[in-house]
């Protein structure tokens, strides 16, 4: 099989991580030869979902592979449950002693780590949970490129901050401000005014309103224009995202960046991808693939060299399971990157502390199954703010009955010291019996971990060497949209990014195009084939 | 090069749709020839519903077909189709009707002809209906055409009338800027919720909550305006009655004028017309000739005379019988005055709620002066509220308005007409004078109210802004002698009414045609000053 693989390509990428998917997709759109390899057996690297069984897996290569602890450290796995279900054996043990009680009160499922690996497949748990702003880059791009075709998304239902100890819906919509009973009448002119305010500014006028500002935080402005207290929250933590110290214009872009994206989609400006965030490189490996790209995983590199030859062109020569291969131009994602291609080493940087959590119901109940952003504010002033996401099954996430939920945040110790705080105050963590009634949805099982922080840009020692960074703490996926617009456009310059690609009823299969039939078979295959062979 | 893929190119594509375009036009003008043929032979049967659904299910708003398949169906059903064969063309009908509201949403034709299969055919399906309106609703809740066609299928279902408010308030949660919504549950809301015990049109808890929801609609989005719409209906709701505003009686005319417009029926049955106790018989005219007018005449054959005892009993809607003494005028005129309060009667709940809504008003007045929407919602709570006693700052706020809100400088004017004269009504009607004066400074644009100076003889509306288009409802001033429009802003005297004057004072009118004056003046048996 290995002697099949072309030896000459004008790009190869290595690693299918955000960045580099987008760049493969990029450079195959407008007919570049492209090999694109990944050393383990999935996409996405750190972008990746993985079903409970993939999760264990990777738990576990991680926890016995040092080497990949530089990138993930400090997993901490624990369950809240019983191995096996007392509820199962007491079926088979009473037999049909009890169905009519059963019947009458659809009791709540008592969950067994039994049952989680019985539906392992049903879960979809993201290493990189990231939301799309409806009106983002991301989003304008998946269109633009008709990529959008390969993805299907939900909206996020409702954005929550914590507010006087408890949780509380935002409104951040037009139709929230309207119906919320949490602000004052007066207060809701207020909000609204401001917020639209904010929206009407062009870059010429917002540079004019807040010259004065330059040096002074968001939260004085909101002060300044007489906001309340509670409106300075919904305001600076929930809609902005931001901190205390957030500088005034950066709150301002972001609050507009925010409302900007309302209305488009659904109620709230977010979109999360169906099955995880690690269906999204996987859309662009499509593309890069229809379009002729060569895939291959679990093919670690082993060596990458650049060479002059004749006319004083480079080129990168990579050597893999004993053979190598030649191309143009590398594209590498950091974490596959061999050491003596970076120049300069990365600055220190503050790391990612990061938890997964898997309960039996939603943080703050619901009419219908809710899809959650919570900001969850910083706790002190030199404290990070911490990200929630909340998904449930209707996103393919989970099994019915449960929800997954993310935490993101700047590291200041570890994650376990800096998320434990938080998940206390949102969750009930006492195990403990599932059927109890209780304000707060039981956890059933928890992963904390830190991930180094590879999200800034990494010049290389070679033009024909490209690093992609690995995934920020950012609520979205504009870096790395921007990161990979700026390589293709050095590996390609003057070339458009993603042009539109076309639907299959728009192109012509005359008998004299001879690729036309094999573009419609590989447009149909659903699954996420290895790769097409030539 | 591997991996190309080969598109049309846009002139391709446009050449690919052009030749689409014309050979679609060659089916549609062969289908509609044939139509017509066999519509004109007579030939209405199945073969044309077959021909028309093709042509409509591209075409929805082709009227003509939809009249075609009507006729078709009626004859099909008096050929004795039958009853099952009938419903299956029925149901096939409606789903084509469905089909083409798919293509246009708006289709007058197609919602038409739904209602007509509906109430034409035997057992028709109601709750399908219903959810169809939902679910097109879902698909635009501002569709019009869906909230008229869902007041029908609620008018022949009738579910509870709680749930459609239920509905609207959905819909509204959705989205608040929705007239129809709005509409809607104002109509839900008088029949769910009247005040049985005050009779007031809205119980009160109700009003209140209303009153709430639409603030918070107006406060969250103030340029939207189908909250204040829903709002100023709200304000309105109110018991209001009809009053007897003013009579006369003279030698030469009897008037009754009312606060709001009545017909024949109403005043012959409820006024009565006493002169030394005798009940006066007599015809009622309306002033105007329309059936529904604030002023009637009372044309009887008892002649008025000096030293008469005039009175007038009318039968009130609180069911009592109201006594009018007339008081003799000058010339054995005789003028009898009701009680008049343009002071709009909410209940006490009420009137808290309006005076919590100013206070928020004008907390945010104090943030924002020159917000347009809170002054003006500050004023019409303060005219609400207590239109007497804050008469000064109501006027003064409308004054700020015509400069904040220039464009509608005229409305705001009219409105400072109309407040200032209820106010000025209140202090005349105190004493028995028949002049009448404008007392205010600003200038008038506009005569509202004026049947309540019916009785006047002088009447002087100089030295105001009043324009030609007011001059066709003098015709209330039936018992004045002596009119001044001096220094208005008149521009031609085509409307003037025909009244009994003994002067006319036209002076510094300078665009008037002085032509046209001279006619008018031939034609004038009273004096006219110019």
């Amino acid at each position: 099989m290995d002697d099949d693989l072309p030896t000459d390509f004008q790009v190869i990428v290595v690693g299918t991580g955000m960045v580099e998917s987008i760049v493969a997709a990029a450079c195959s759109r407008i007919g570049k030869n492209v090999l694109h390899l990944d050393s383990s057996d999935h996409y996405g690297g750190l972008w990746a979902s993985y079903n409970f069984d993939g999760l264990q897996k990777f738990i576990k290569e991680v926890n016995s592979d040092p080497k990949r602890q530089l990138q993930v450290y400090n997993l901490a796995e624990k369950w809240y449950i019983e191995k096996e279900s007392a509820q199962d054996e007491k079926k088979e043990e009473g037999g049909e002693e009890k169905p009519e009680e059963a019947k009458a009160e659809p009791a709540k499922k008592i969950w067994s780590q039994a049952n989680f690996s019985a539906e392992y497949r049903k879960f979809n748990i993201d290493m990189t949970p990231k939301l799309l702003f409806s009106r983002g880059p991301l989003v304008e791009l998946l269109i633009s490129s008709n990529i959008a075709r390969y993805a299907e998304f939900r909206c996020v239902t409702r954005v929550l901050t914590w507010l006087n100890d408890r949780l509380m819906p935002v409104p951040c919509s037009r139709a929230d401000v309207f119906a919320t009973e949490a602000v004052g009448i007066v207060e809701k002119r207020q909000l609204m005014k401001m917020l639209t305010s904010i929206v009407g500014y062009n870059e010429e006028e917002m540079n004019n309103e807040f010259k004065d500002w330059n040096d002074k935080t968001f939260k004085e402005y909101l002060a300044h224009k007489g906001l309340t207290p509670n409106l300075i929250h919904y305001v600076l933590y929930a809609i902005a995202g931001g901190t205390n110290n957030m500088p005034c214009l950066e709150g301002v872009k972001e609050c507009k960046k925010f409302l900007m994206s309302l209305g488009r989609y659904g109620n709230t400006p977010f979109l999360w991808p169906m099955y995880g965030s690690g269906e999204l490189p996987q859309c662009f490996c499509r593309l890069c693939a229809v379009f002729g790209g060569v895939y291959c995983l679990n093919r670690p590199i082993d060596k990458v060299q650049t060479k002059t030859v004749d006319e004083g062109k480079t080129v990168v020569t990579i050597d893999s399971k004993s053979k190598t291969l030649n191309c143009d131009h590398l594209v590498i994602g950091i974490n596959e990157c061999p050491k003596d291609l970076i120049s300069p080493e990365p600055a220190e940087s503050s790391d990612i502390s990061k938890a997964v959590f898997i309960t039996n119901g939603s943080i703050m109940k619901s009419d219908k199954e809710p899809l959650t952003l919570l900001r969850f504010p910083p706790q002190s002033d030199d404290d990070h703010a911490v990200t929630v996401l909340e998904v449930g099954p209707a996103t393919g996430s989970c099994p019915k009955g449960l929800f997954v939920v993310y935490f993101i945040t700047n590291k200041v110790k570890d994650a376990e010291s800096d998320l434990m705080g938080i998940a206390e105050k949102i969750f009930d963590m006492s195990g403990g019996d599932q059927t109890a009634e209780s304000e707060k949805p039981k956890c059933l099982w928890s992963l904390f971990y830190n991930v180094k922080d590879t999200s800034a840009a990494v010049a290389s020692v070679a033009d024909c060497v490209h690093v992609c960074s690995g995934p920020d703490a950012g609520l979205d996926f504009d870096r790395a949209v921007e990161q990979a617009e700026q390589i293709f456009k050095k590996i390609c310059p003057g070339e458009e990014f993603l042009p539109r690609a076309p639907d299959p009823e728009e192109i012509v299969f005359e008998d004299d195009v001879t690729h036309g039939p094999e573009f419609q078979r590989e447009h149909d295959d659903e699954a996420e084939g290895d790769a097409p062979k030539e | 090069m591997h991996g190309r893929v080969k598109v049309r190119t846009t002139e391709e594509e446009r050449a690919r749709k052009e030749k689409e375009r014309q050979e679609k036009l060659k089916i549609y003008k062969h289908a509609m020839q044939q139509i017509f043929h066999k519509r004109k032979e007579g030939e209405l049967d199945k073969n044309l519903l077959e021909l028309t659904g093709k042509v409509l299910s591209s075409n929805p708003d082709i009227y003509t077909l939809w009249n075609i398949r009507r006729e078709i169906l009626i004859i099909l059903k008096k050929a004795d189709e039958s009853e099952e064969e009938m419903s299956q063309l029925y149901d096939a009908e409606l789903q084509l009707t469905e089909y083409c509201l798919k293509i246009n949403p708006k289709s007058y034709c197609a919602w038409h002809q739904r209602e007509w299969v509906l109430t034409t055919r035997a057992n028709p399906n109601w709750e399908k209906e219903l959810s169809l309106c939902n679910m097109y609703l879902k698909f635009d809740e501002r569709n019009f055409h869906t909230w008229d066609y869902r007041r029908f299928v609620v008018s022949q279902c009738k579910p509870p009338l709680k749930d459609e408010f239920d509905f609207t308030t959905d819909k509204l949660m959705d989205n608040f800027s929705n007239y129809s919504a709005w509409h809607y549950r104002s109509k839900m809301l008088v029949e769910l919720y009247p005040d049985v015990e005050g009779g007031r049109p809205i119980e009160d808890s109700h009003h209140k909550h209303e009153l709430k929801m639409v603030q918070s609609a107006a406060f969250t989005d103030p340029d939207d305006t189908s909250a204040w719409f829903y709002q100023r209906w709200l304000l309105g709701a109110v018991k209001t009655n009809i009053e007897v505003a003013v009579y006369t009686v003279s030698p030469l005319k009897t008037t009754v004028a009312f606060s709001k417009p009545v017909n024949q029926t109403y005043v012959a049955s409820k006024i009565r017309l006493f002169i030394n106790n005798d009940l006066v018989n007599g015809e009622w005219q309306s002033c105007s000739g329309n059936q529904y007018d604030v002023l009637w005449i009372f044309k009887h054959n008892t002649d008025v005379t000096d030293s008469l005892d005039v009175k007038m009993e009318y039968d009130n809607e609180n069911g009592d019988v109201q006594k009018i003494p007339g008081v003799k005028q000058n010339g054995n005129t005789y003028v009898g005055k009701g009680e008049i309060d343009f002071q709009r009667k909410y209940s006490k709940p009420v009137i808290e709620e309006l005076i919590n809504q100013l206070d928020s008003c004008r907390q945010l007045l104090a943030m924002e002066p020159d917000n347009k929407w809170t002054l003006l919602t500050t004023t019409v709570f303060l005219h609400c509220i207590d239109a007497k006693q804050y008469h000064k700052e109501i006027i003064e706020n409308l004054h700020t308005l015509k400069t904040i809100d220039s464009w509608r400088a005229g409305y705001y004017d009219d409105l400072i007409t109309k407040w200032s004269l209820e106010d000025q009504l209140a202090i005349d009607y105190k004493s028995d004078s028949i002049d009448f004066k404008i007392k205010f400074d600003d200038k008038i644009t506009s005569l509202p109210h004026l049947q309540y100076y019916s009785h006047c003889e002088n009447v002087d509306l100089s030295n105001q802004n009043l324009s030609s288009n007011v001059l066709a409802s003098l015709e209330l001033l039936q018992n004045c002698k002596k009119l001044s429009l001096a220094n208005n802003q008149l521009t031609t005297l085509q409307r003037f009414p025909n009244l009994n004057l003994e002067e006319l004072n036209l002076t510094g009118n300078n665009d008037l045609d002085q032509e046209e004056l001279e006619v008018f003046k031939k034609n004038c048996n009273y004096s006219v000053i110019f």
